[in-house]
């Protein structure tokens, strides 16, 4: 790091925090996303499963 | 709720916009500051997510009590989403802190009560989240939820205030008593441009990443209901 | 003199006398009662079997040993590292105490006979905080002279007596609501330190930074301000967890 003159160049440290934060951010929206789409499975079997069942019942 | 609304998914392109531009702002427009260099541009987005996440975890507490007081369980999944998003923000703030601190003062963390209660108020939230996963009944676990929600919200300004009377800062500092050393520098006005739309941004975010939280919360209600219905 | 176990056909009969005599007397008068009742019988218990106070007592002894061999206690450091030293022993140990106090509660199914009762949650809460703050309380006591005479500190000044006393009582207020919910999850035990820990940072910081004070003999003007924090935690958190543990342990 100079100490003279001129501003040191920590422009690495930058660019992994900013590369984190995107980062972090996208894997949540992601975790999101999977999450829904698991449920959305989860709740079309879960229709289907009760379509069959009321036949049985009627 | 099955179909997205389209506010929504307005909100997501104003999202995706004021990040690009915060990013620009801040990346770009901001000048690069004296003493630290780029590093202190990874500023804007920790104050940003720390603002954020801040007012989510105040929101959490306030639905809580709202959910104690209705025992509607539509509050209890506005709390679950606040504290979700605020966790993951918090994350970013205190990540980003410790970044900005390494190359600034020569150490990957400081003790300075507000990357302190950020770290506590994680636990807090990961502590929340445990509790929930222990308990089967949707009505019991939204109504512990809210019970530590609400204690949570309270003692985590109490451990901020608390910190900034009683610790004496560690001098951890190379520099000596300038206003880096604290952790402050004097903004331009064009780093005040990058900040406070900073901070503009991130509640646009936030508002949006909590939007898409509660729809997916809904979606669990719905399941769960479901699953209720056909093992009866 | 010991209570041998009543038939069953007596309980009834005289749960009801219990509450029939609760309801009919003055609101405030059957509060305390409740209080009382509940105090009267974890005292009883615990005066039978001893479970909690041994074990929160070795526990304790255990730890400070623990720290001996942690930290270089020479006569220097230990100025200075004492006060951390006795409130870590007694956040561990306290939680032992609670958990143990909760599912005990629970398990004996005393909880419900105690929600069927007629009165205000809240008494239960109350009369539970007392008997957990007497354990643990007692518990200090003891740490105190045994620390006192291994390391050859005097601890036995009033201000940091006071410091005991507050922090205490902030650690019990908040520890029994948390451990009233964690009891009542599927992993239970482990679960408390994790929910309290974080909860109570400030006492643990008010009562470390006042105990060190009380020890080193520092100013009032230093002492003070951590003790008003403990007051203030104590007087709000008591508050709040009043009136919220209804919505813990109704069913």
């Amino acid at each position: 790091m100079f100490l003279q003159n001129g501003t040191p160049d920590t422009s690495g440290y930058m660019i992994a925090g900013y590369l984190i934060a995107f980062v972090v951010m996208g894997l949540y929206l992601a975790s999101i996303y999977v999450r829904s789409r698991n449920l959305k499975q989860d709740m079309s079997m879960l229709e289907e499963m009760e379509k069959a069942d009321q036949p049985k019942a009627g | 709720m099955e179909t997205k609304p389209l506010a929504l998914t307005i909100l997501d392109i104003v999202s995706i916009l004021v990040l690009v531009i915060a990013t620009y702002l801040a990346l770009v427009f901001a000048p690069t500051e004296l003493v630290m260099g780029d590093v202190q541009r990874v500023f804007y987005f920790h104050i940003g997510t720390a603002w954020t996440a801040l007012i989510g975890f105040m929101l959490a507490a306030l639905f809580s009590v709202t959910y104690l007081i209705t025992k509607n369980l539509r509050w209890d999944r506005l709390e679950v989403a606040a504290i979700e998003v605020s966790m993951v923000f918090f994350f970013i703030t205190i990540v980003l802190g410790s970044i900005w601190a390494r190359p600034a003062w020569n150490t990957w963390w400081t003790w300075d009560p507000r990357l302190t209660t950020a770290a506590v108020t994680e636990l807090i939230y990961a502590a929340y989240f445990m509790l929930r996963q222990g308990i089967d009944d949707p009505e019991r676990r939204a109504r512990f939820g809210a019970v530590y929600a609400l204690i949570g919200g309270l003692s985590a300004p109490i451990t901020f205030f608390a910190i900034r009377f009683f610790r004496t800062i560690h001098p951890v500092v190379i520099g000596g008593g300038n206003a880096a050393a604290q952790g402050g520098f004097n903004m331009t006005a064009d780093m005040r441009v990058a900040f406070f739309f900073g901070l503009f941004a991130f509640t646009i975010i936030f508002i949006d990443l909590f939007w898409h939280r509660v729809r997916l919360g809904e979606l669990q209600n719905k399941v769960e209901q479901l699953k209720l219905q056909s093992s009866i | 003199m010991t209570d041998k176990l009543t038939p069953v056909a007596e309980e009834p009969i005289q749960a009801d006398a219990r509450s029939r005599e609760l309801m009919a007397s003055r609101p405030s008068s059957s509060f305390f009662k409740a209080v009382s009742a509940v105090v009267w019988k974890d005292v009883q218990a615990e005066v039978r079997s001893r479970e909690l106070f041994s074990a929160m007592l070795v526990f304790s002894l255990l730890m400070i040993l623990i720290f001996n061999f942690a930290l270089e206690l020479d006569v220097k450091t230990r100025q200075s590292v004492t006060a951390g030293v006795l409130w870590a022993t007694f956040a561990f140990a306290g939680t032992l105490g609670l958990n143990r106090s909760m599912s005990i509660e629970k398990d004996r199914g005393c909880m419900d006979g105690l929600l069927l009762a007629p009165v205000d949650r809240s008494a239960i809460y109350f009369g539970k905080v007392i008997s957990n703050l007497a354990f643990m309380l007692i518990v200090e006591l003891i740490v105190l002279p045994v620390y006192s005479v291994l390391y050859n500190i005097n601890l036995f000044i009033p201000g940091l007596l006071l410091v005991i006393l507050l922090g205490s009582i902030g650690y019990v207020a908040v520890g029994t609501l948390l451990a009233a919910m964690s009891v009542q999850t599927r992993t239970r035990d482990i679960l408390l330190p994790i929910l309290l820990f974080p909860i109570i940072i400030p006492v643990l910081l008010a009562a470390v930074k006042a105990s060190s004070g009380f020890l080193n003999g520092a100013d009032m003007t230093e002492i003070l301000p951590p003790l008003n924090l403990l007051i203030f935690y104590d007087i709000v958190f008591t508050a709040v967890a009043f009136m919220v543990f209804d919505s813990v342990v109704e069913e």
